[in-house]
């Protein structure tokens, strides 16, 4: 029985370097990018994020050009973009799709134009395939430290967001009595979010990232409304598709002679199907649940 | 609205005119320059530097030949091609290229362009080789330049039929000149044969089997550093332990096809103290074809030898 799991599941799996660190940083992107994720959908800025993430290309393929860690060329683009989509007007909601369309042609602009110096003045092979759907298994272990500490001071921020932030998207003017600045909250979030967009365009590319924020935490929103326990289900979802879509990666060496698939589109498969899964469930789910708890909640009022 | 229209064509008409006068004079000094040129040297282009050293070599004070990719510092697999180059490869009356998807751009120029009297020598059709053949880098196999200079010495002959003697004697002197690397590569392969070797991607493989090498390296980890693409763990750490296990006696770096991944395993081939040896996509400067070939070979017999790193070319 033991032999026949270790040979379907091939042991060697955790024994490989690529496979450690892919897990370490994909992870790390998986549980930062579900947290925030559920506040971005909750704002009504998938958008947004998705916008972020394909700005940060032209940081990725910066970073090969000037030979820099590709983190530190997401982060910094993705930040920028982020402060700036917050000074365009990014809150009003009419303006908010323009500003946020405008910003996201201009930097994958920039993309276009690195990616371009890329392959005319460097050796770099891959660039853009790199840096628009990822390449876990090509982390360099030097990347474990940067990344794990970004997603860290993410999930603080996050942790000192969150009550303030809740409050401001449910009652702005409430937020405002209790002296909170809905627009430095609003700002620190963007820019949590540009983190998190970072980790994710390092992990599955910069198109992909916005599957990791949004894909993960829209299934949890969809089956749980409660902050909280959607926040729960996230992390779970979203590790499960990255470290499962690794895995499946890893596999499929053995289904395909030595081909193995790309990471990235497994990750965004599993998240796919778990999305598209969740809508029988949310069914289920509210006419199974919704009638007792309100029954409960009246009961105990 | 009418009123609009009139007054657009009229000021159209005298525009227009000027236009195609213009076009046609540019078209008649083009067309002057270009016989001109036909009555000097002949214009080629070998599109990889290393095809346009033998032409100048086989074609000498008669042709005139400029290279396209040449730079040793990208990576020609994915080189693009601006608007200039495009001019300069419509004006070339002959062009080597390499062909195996390594220059398609080359070809959308030449069919976008075409020119009966153009001539055109693709080393894929000279061979006759299938398009899925898996290594593009035909310059490494011994056999594949005196082929490419009998075809460049002919081509030549047709475009300038008064100096045919010149290219024919010039083509003897090229073969005579691969002797020592093929000899080089023989006496490699009797005393070294079967020696273990690892690469990062498949450039140099022709001659390492020539001189009787064994690639250890996974075929779909070379594949995948050439193509770009996500290398699978398993062949990674296959990798890995060929090197940290001094399990092979050098390790060849390809120097122009590079990413985070093939650094870390020069890293690890220095750490162990594994000779390596640097290949290249294009010829290095200072080089003439067989001088880089054999300086190849003499890298791999000292690599082996006395453990000493030829890591770049100079």
């Amino acid at each position: 029985m033991l032999t026949w799991l270790a040979h379907i599941l091939h042991w060697s799996f955790l024994d490989s370097g690529s496979v450690q660190t892919a897990l370490l940083v994909g992870g790390s992107a998986a549980v930062v990018c579900s947290v925030i994720g559920v506040f971005t959908i909750l704002r009504g800025y998938a958008f947004a994020g998705h916008a972020l993430g394909d700005v940060s290309s032209a940081g990725g393929s910066a970073s090969f050009f000037l030979g820099i860690s590709p983190l530190v060329g997401f982060l910094g683009i993705a930040g920028i973009a982020a402060v700036s989509l917050e000074f365009l007007g990014v809150r009003r909601a009419r303006e908010q799709d323009v500003a946020t369309g405008i910003v996201l042609g201009a930097g994958i602009g920039l993309s276009a134009l690195f990616l371009y110096l890329d392959t005319t003045t460097t050796s770099t092979t891959g660039a853009a395939v790199m840096v628009m759907f990822g390449s876990m298994f090509t982390f360099p272990v030097s990347l474990r430290g940067p990344a794990v500490l970004t997603a860290a001071v993410a999930l603080a921020m996050m942790a000192i967001l969150y009550r303030p932030l809740l409050l401001s998207m449910v009652d702005p003017e409430l937020a405002t009595t209790r002296g909170i600045s809905t627009r430095w909250v609003g700002l620190l979030h963007l820019v949590t979010l540009a983190a998190a967009v970072a980790l994710a365009a390092l992990s599955v590319g910069a198109v992909l990232a916005s599957a990791l924020i949004i894909g993960p935490a829209g299934t949890a929103v969809r089956i749980s409304r409660r902050p909280g326990l959607a926040i729960f289900l996230a992390v779970v979802l979203g590790l499960a598709a990255v470290w499962g879509g690794i895995w499946m990666a890893y596999e499929s060496y053995y289904w395909f002679a030595g081909n193995a698939w790309p990471v990235s589109f497994f990750v965004v498969t599993i998240i796919f199907l778990s999305y598209l899964m969740s809508v029988p469930l949310q069914y289920a789910l509210w006419r199974r649940i919704a009638k007792p708890v309100r029954m409960a909640a009246n009961a105990g009022g | 609205m009418g009123t609009l229209r009139r007054r657009r064509n009229l000021s159209d008409l005298p525009y227009r005119t000027t236009l195609a006068w213009s076009l046609l004079g540019v078209a008649a000094i083009l067309g002057l320059g270009m016989a001109q040129a036909a009555q000097a040297k002949i214009r080629a282009i070998g599109v990889e530097n290393q095809y346009a050293n033998v032409i100048a070599q086989i074609g000498g004070q008669y042709v005139q030949v400029s290279a396209i990719v040449s730079n040793p510092n990208t990576d020609p697999h994915v080189f693009e091609a601006s608007p200039s180059v495009a001019m300069e490869v419509a004006k070339a009356q002959l062009i080597v290229r390499n062909g195996l998807g390594y220059d398609t751009w080359v070809k959308k120029i030449l069919t976008a362009d075409f020119k009966a009297q153009r001539q055109v020598i693709v080393v894929q059709d000279l061979f006759g080789l299938p398009e899925n053949t898996p290594n593009p880098h035909l310059w490494y196999k011994p056999g594949t330049m005196p082929k490419v200079a009998a075809a460049i010495a002919a081509a030549l002959g047709k475009l300038d039929a008064a100096h045919r003697r010149y290219f024919n004697t010039n083509l003897k002197k090229f073969d005579a000149s691969l002797k020592p690397w093929y000899a080089a590569i023989a006496a490699f392969k009797a005393k070294f044969g079967g020696t273990p070797v690892a690469v990062t991607e498949p450039v140099g493989d022709y001659m390492l089997e020539a001189t009787g090498c064994q690639i250890k390296t996974p075929w779909t980890l070379q594949a995948a550093i050439m193509n770009g693409t996500d290398p699978a763990p398993q062949d990674v750490s296959i990798q890995k332990r060929l090197l940290r296990l001094h399990l092979v006696k050098v390790f060849v770096y390809n120097q122009q096809v590079t990413d985070p991944l093939t650094a870390s395993f020069l890293h690890l081939a220095e750490k162990s103290h594994i000779p390596v040896v640097g290949v290249y996509e294009t010829m290095p400067s200072g080089y003439s074809y067989q001088r880089w070939m054999m300086a190849e070979v003499k890298a791999l017999r000292l690599a082996v030898t006395h453990g000493i790193s030829t890591t770049v070319l100079k």
